[in-house]
């Protein structure tokens, strides 16, 4: 203990050591560093036996961190089970998954209110370096960046014993620490950390001189300038004229620069010998087809779903239409009908409104950029007659900005966040949207992120694996970010000048934007505009609301989102078909046997019958799906308990049920929670031998039971249903007209299941009901939620009694597969509702379109009208019955 | 003179310290009954150094812990009554113990296990300190200047005041039956005939629900409600002070577990006249204030079980609750009561 500040009694050096023994003896002499030492003992014992911590989840890690809450893992015995929600009260944050730049201010001003002494655990790989999603634009690539981190807990996610694990060393270093050198005793150290702003991008204050100074220089840009760029395809024509070599075309472009070994690599993995040379897309198009002529692009079955309308009514419904509407409104393209886009609105209000069948469920909105316009698709669905679907297509100007649709806001509610998701990823506007603004990123981002044309700063390639990734001789290795002039994660567009703007008050995603006050009492009240989340005990996630409240009455609500917005799609349309797969994992992050599911099902749906997966295989689909389902259920009903104010006592309890689920999962894919486990034509490794019986008994001796004592518990709870009854109700049409999906429409007695309305995989041969709830009310989607899991178990029994033996791959495993050009879009009845998957492929290895209809997103567009004229009490538990995950809402 | 000032000065340190370490203890049970019930194990490592099993040394790391802590005081707050604040809920918790009396008391006892022995008022007196600790709370939420604590506090004002009127008249009927608003005469009028719950079951439900609602315990937790408001009104205080609402709220479910035992529960006295009161002497008192204490932790698992146990309730039905249904059936009961012994006395 060399430490100057403190001044030490010398005697120990004048009394001669005969005496000095004499007085150890008789009397108890210590020295000031044993004493010291002494202090340090209680003083660490009593902060590592109690680390409050800070009760925040970023993503799929915060999972994992409840988990160890619950009985089986039980962090209470450490003393650190007492999560506090306000960060005053907390010793100890938990980093616990994927850091976005939009999250990063705010876990900063968080890290800055905890009082000292104060530690950080960095749980998972997303935390710690940026994990999968590393490459994504709005992901800052570590929390060590801008926070001092003590433990790290590799894994993605990190096991609940390894959260454990992390805090026992986390309780190691603490017993290491000494009360004269705590840093939080010095008077001189700032230990509050600079707030990063959302300007042009993220910034960290600490290198905004820095970054003025690189981006004055044109960095980026020069950056940019020599990098491959992803080549455009030329969207889709009428029937008669298809471009039959746009899969080529694709190819073309990407050999502007002399062939590297990754080229090489990628090319033949296409199957094709590697182009010369080459330039701009469309011109080298007839390059390679040149040099090989013999090679005619494949193209998949033109037809946007497995369960359609088919050519046949189809060609019948744009006869109708233009005998409507007068000639030559509408146009059959790839089995979609392209409107032109003044005509858009009188055509959904025909198919809504005259249609015979009537089409009055707007399914998913998406938008493919193109080489010569940007595609707005529509998928609409008939809650009438279920299975009827068809697509829409609308072309707009390519240029960026220059796009403009009108919009069909006031035909389709449920439109509302999804043309609000087109505009902030595209850049195309709606024309009569009252409010479209950015929606995932914030306002001031300079970019629109799925534009061909945008390279993020962390870009390397338009496909992985990355050239610069593969170790082409020693000293060749680098990596994109080191090279980024802007350093890591940032980017701000040339010209930007207004630094001084940039301060850490100013959050645009905080401007609450809400309607005008609506009178509920005649008393001359005030109203104020509380800020619920990101961090906030029962948003599920980083989620905000901003309420407008007259006391306690709800006058206004707007849901901001985008904090966990991590790239989904855009690394999606890098990723190869394969590679993708974990990254569906991670989308509803408790459900990620059913996401496969989704992905799976699309991409089989491009690649035709060669993938039809074997009869066993169905059968483990299935079992998964509903396993997942069961899963999903009983964390949703446990949660939702929690937020009407049941202390986590119903969640633990349905947590129990999960993990022995959980169990089974990692016993055939390896891993509890991101299972990765589907394969396009079957699923990745046979079940091992006796999963089937333990399935069996799991279904039949805990989950039948586990659905019982909820049934007995809780659904007749008087305070239950005091809170439940009547609250956050949702009429029949307007769940429809929302867009809603899952238990939440079902709830609101719609009887609109996609394993009834369009089958899937083999749920034809299996006996369920679909249930459906009287009222549409908080009571009715906890019931429906209740209900359904007795069906799954149902159908579990039947799958598990039936499941013949044989393959689970139609051919052998390979690692990279070859699908054809076309475009599907796949559906699915994950637990949280109908999930689907558009993939537009140009025959290259990777998607060139990608995008995921999350059934949390579009759900979430009905919560305002639920919540209105309800109390901030009943605000928690509509949110919980709509049963959010915030990775599937962000993506 | 002295020599009383000195005894009741010393019996102030003692209840002090113990109601404290008791307090702390009880935090360290409110989570072991949260581990059963749950399922779980609960805090089991804290004191395993010394061998001292269960995690039994969980509290005193909890303490050490937040005495050592970084005391934030945000920028935005009103700081006098910032500071205020935690000081008036845990003296309004405390003071109230003067009159609860913790053991036999009495002329002829061999010592009074009471601060304040033989005051007639002495219920009275409870209610009037325990309706303080509702500054404590509105203060707190307004001077932190954050929307949820300005709630909290909201909530907590008017849930508080509410359910003082229904918890006032709900004893009443007790008070009219014993004849008497000392906690002694009353004890000793039940140990006499028959335990205050069987002559007013309804007082004593009313007594329960109304009690819960001013301890701020599940189900009526609104003021702090963590899934909606964080942490109500103490969302702003961080180490000590946010351990002094925490000890506050303990001293305040160990008075009214105190309050109930002694009301309805016969206090120190057994049923079927077990025990004889008239009995004087030091054995018999030591016993007489375990079979209290014992009716007391009884009380207090109860209301522990109740919060791991129940959802909470909603703004607007806790108003409805104390007005439309609490309030008047408190009247009926009291009217009712007083007709009755009335009749009794009048026909004796």
């Amino acid at each position: 203990m060399a430490n100057p500040t403190i001044s030490r009694p010398e005697w120990s050096t004048v009394i001669d050591s005969v005496l000095q023994k004499e007085l150890e003896q008789h009397v108890l002499v210590t020295s000031w560093d044993k004493l010291l030492n002494m202090v340090d003992t209680v003083y660490n014992w009593g902060r590592r036996s109690s680390l409050w911590p800070l009760g925040f989840g970023l993503a799929c890690c915060a999972i994992e961190m409840i988990c160890t809450a619950s009985s089986r893992f039980d962090i209470a015995r450490f003393g650190a089970e007492v999560f506090r929600g306000s960060p005053r009260q907390a010793d100890l944050m938990i980093v616990s998954g994927t850091v976005t730049k939009t999250m990063m201010p705010m876990i900063a001003r968080l890290y800055d209110q905890m009082p000292e002494p104060k530690y950080v655990i960095s749980m998972g790989a997303c935390a710690t370096g940026g994990g999968p999603f590393k490459e994504g634009y709005n992901v800052v690539s570590g929390i060590d960046k801008y926070l001092p981190v003590d433990v790290y807990i590799p894994g993605c996610p990190p096991t609940p014993q390894a959260l454990l694990n992390g805090l026992i060393m986390l309780q190691k270093k603490i017993d290491g620490e000494h009360i004269t050198n705590a840093p939080w005793y010095r008077g001189d150290v700032e230990r509050d950390i600079p707030i990063p702003v959302l300007g042009p991008d993220l910034i960290d204050l600490r290198t905004v001189e820095l970054t003025a100074e690189r981006t004055a220089l044109g960095l980026a840009e020069v950056r940019e300038a020599d990098l491959p760029k992803p080549s455009k395809i030329p969207a889709p024509q009428p029937e008669a004229e298809v471009v039959d070599a746009s899969g080529n075309g694709a190819v073309g472009a990407e050999a502007a620069k002399p062939p590297s070994k990754i080229d090489l690599i990628r090319a033949k993995a296409r199957g094709e010998t590697l182009p010369a040379a080459g330039s701009a897309a469309p011109a080298a198009a007839a390059a390679p087809a040149a040099a090989k002529p013999a090679k005619k692009g494949k193209r998949a079955l033109a037809r946007p779903s497995l369960v359609w309308l088919g050519d046949e009514g189809l060609k019948e419904l744009a006869a109708r239409l233009d005998a409507e509407l007068g000639a030559g409104t509408v146009s059959i393209v790839q089995a979609g009908l392209l409107v032109a886009p003044e005509k858009l609105v009188a055509v959904a209000l025909y198919l809504r409104d005259k249609n015979p069948i009537k089409y009055d469920y707007l399914a998913s909105l998406q938008s493919v950029h193109y080489e010569d316009c940007i595609e707005i698709n529509y998928q609409f669905d008939s809650t009438i007659r279920p299975g009827s679907l068809i697509e829409l297509r609308v072309r707009t100007a390519e240029a960026e900005g220059q796009g403009e649709v009108p919009s069909l806001y006031q035909v389709y509610r449920g439109a509302d966040f999804q043309e609000r998701e087109v505009f902030d990823m595209m850049g195309v506007r709606f024309t009569g949207h009252p409010e479209l603004k950015r929606i995932l990123m914030w306002e001031g981002y300079a970019y629109y992120p799925l534009r061909k044309d945008f390279l993020e700063p962390y870009y390397e390639a338009p496909a992985k694996v990355f050239p610069s990734r593969v170790d082409e001789g020693f000293g060749q290795h680098f990596r994109a970010e080191e090279v980024n002039p802007h350093g890591t994660n940032l980017k701000v567009p040339q010209g930007f000048t207004d630094w001084a703007s940039l301060s850490s008050g100013s959050d645009p995603k905080g401007q609450p934007l809400l309607p005008g006050a609506i009178d509920v009492q005649e008393l001359g009240t005030d109203q104020f505009i509380v800020s619920m989340g990101p961090q906030h005990p029962s948003t599920h996630g980083v989620f905000r609301l901003n309420l407008r409240v007259d006391g306690e009455t709800i006058v206004g609500l707007k849901p901001v989102m985008g904090y966990m917005h991590r790239n989904h799609e855009k690394i999606g349309e890098r990723n190869t078909f394969l590679m993708n797969f974990p990254f569906t994992d991670r989308l509803d992050y408790l459900t990620s046997m059913g996401n496969n599911f989704g992905y799976a099902l699309a991409v089989e749906q491009l690649m035709g019958e060669d993938s039809r997966p074997p009869e066993r295989a169905e059968y483990i689909r299935i079992i998964m799906a509903e396993l997942t389902r069961i899963a999903s259920h009983m964390w949703s009903i446990g949660f939702l308990l929690n937020d009407l104010g049941a202390f986590f006592t119903p969640a633990l309890y349905a947590i129990e049920e999960r993990e022995l689920i959980l169990d089974l999962f990692e016993w055939a894919a390896g891993s509890r929670m991101m299972c990765n486990y589907f394969r396009f034509g079957g699923v990745a490794f046979d079940l091992p031998p006796g999963w089937i019986e333990r399935c069996r008994g799991v279904v039949n001796d805990r989950i039948d039971k586990k659905i019982d004592e909820f049934d007995r518990y809780l659904s007749q709870n008087e305070i239950v249903l005091d809170r439940c009854k009547g609250v956050g109700v949702l009429t029949p049409d307007q769940a429809i007209n929302y867009s809603t999906a899952g238990p939440v429409l079902r709830a609101s007695n719609v009887a609109y299941d996609i394993r009834r309305a369009a089958p899937y995989s083999i749920y034809d041969r299996f006996d369920f009901d679909v249930i459906t709830g009287p009222n549409g009310d908080l009571y009715d989607r906890y019931y429906v939620r209740l209900l359904e899991m007795r069906e799954s178990a149902k159908i579990l029994k039947q799958a598990v009694r039936d499941i013949p033996d044989g393959p689970i791959l139609p051919g052998k495993k390979s690692y990279q597969i070859k699908v054809p050009a076309g475009e599907a879009y796949s559906r699915v009845e994950n637990p949280k509702g109908e999930l689907g998957y558009y993939v537009v492929a140009d025959g290259s290895g990777s998607a060139y379109r990608y995008h995921v209809r999350s059934p949390s997103f579009i759900n979430l567009t009905a919560l305002e009208p639920m919540c209105l004229g309800h109390t901030i009490a009943d605000v928690v538990g509509i949110l919980g019955s709509l049963d959010i995950v915030l990775g599937e809402v962000d993506r | 003179m002295l020599w009383v000032a000195i005894g009741i000065l010393l019996k102030i340190l003692v209840v002090v310290s113990i109601a404290l370490g008791t307090v702390a203890y009880l935090i360290y049970v409110e989570r072991k009954v949260a581990a059963y019930a749950q399922d779980r194990v609960g805090p089991n490592r804290a004191g395993k150094e010394l061998g001292i099993p269960f995690g039994l040394l969980q509290p005193l790391a909890d303490g050490a812990k937040m005495v050592l802590k970084e005391d934030v005081i945000p920028g935005y707050v009103s700081r006098p009554l910032y500071m205020l604040a935690p000081v008036i809920a845990i003296v309004a918790a405390m003071i109230g113990f003067a009159v609860v009396p913790f053991g036999p008391v009495g002329p002829n006892q061999i010592m009074n296990f009471q601060i304040a022995p033989n005051i007639n008022i002495g219920i009275l007196y409870v209610f009037a300190i325990g309706s303080l600790a509702v500054y404590g709370i509105i203060l707190a939420g307004w001077a932190s200047n954050n929307k949820y604590a300005f709630l909290g506090a909201l909530r907590s004002s008017a849930q508080l005041i509410s359910y003082e009127i229904p918890l006032g008249m709900s004893i009443l009927g007790m008070v009219l039956i014993a004849g008497s608003l000392d906690l002694n005469q009353i004890v000793n009028w039940q140990d006499r005939r028959v335990w205050g719950v069987v002559v007013q079951p309804i007082g004593f439900l009313l007594f329960l629900v109304s009690a819960f609602a001013e301890t701020n315990r599940l189900p009526f937790d609104l003021p702090e409600s963590e899934q909606e408001l964080v942490g109500g009104y103490h969302t702003e205080y961080s180490a000590m002070k946010f351990g002094m609402f925490f000890l506050g709220e303990y001293l305040h479910v160990i008075t009214v577990s105190y309050l109930t035992v002694l009301l309805f529960f016969g206090g120190w006295s057994l049923p079927f006249h077990l025990l004889n009161q008239n009995q004087i002497g030091f054995l018999s008192a030591v016993f007489k204030v375990m079979v209290l204490l014992f009716k007391v932790a009884l009380m207090i698992l109860f209301i522990m079980w109740v919060r791991w146990t129940l959802p909470r309730f909603r703004y607007d039905h806790l108003m409805d609750l104390a007005w439309k249904s609490l309030i008047p059936l408190s009247l009926v009961n009291l009217v009712a009561t007083a007709a009755i012994v009335q009749l009794i006395y009048s026909s004796r």
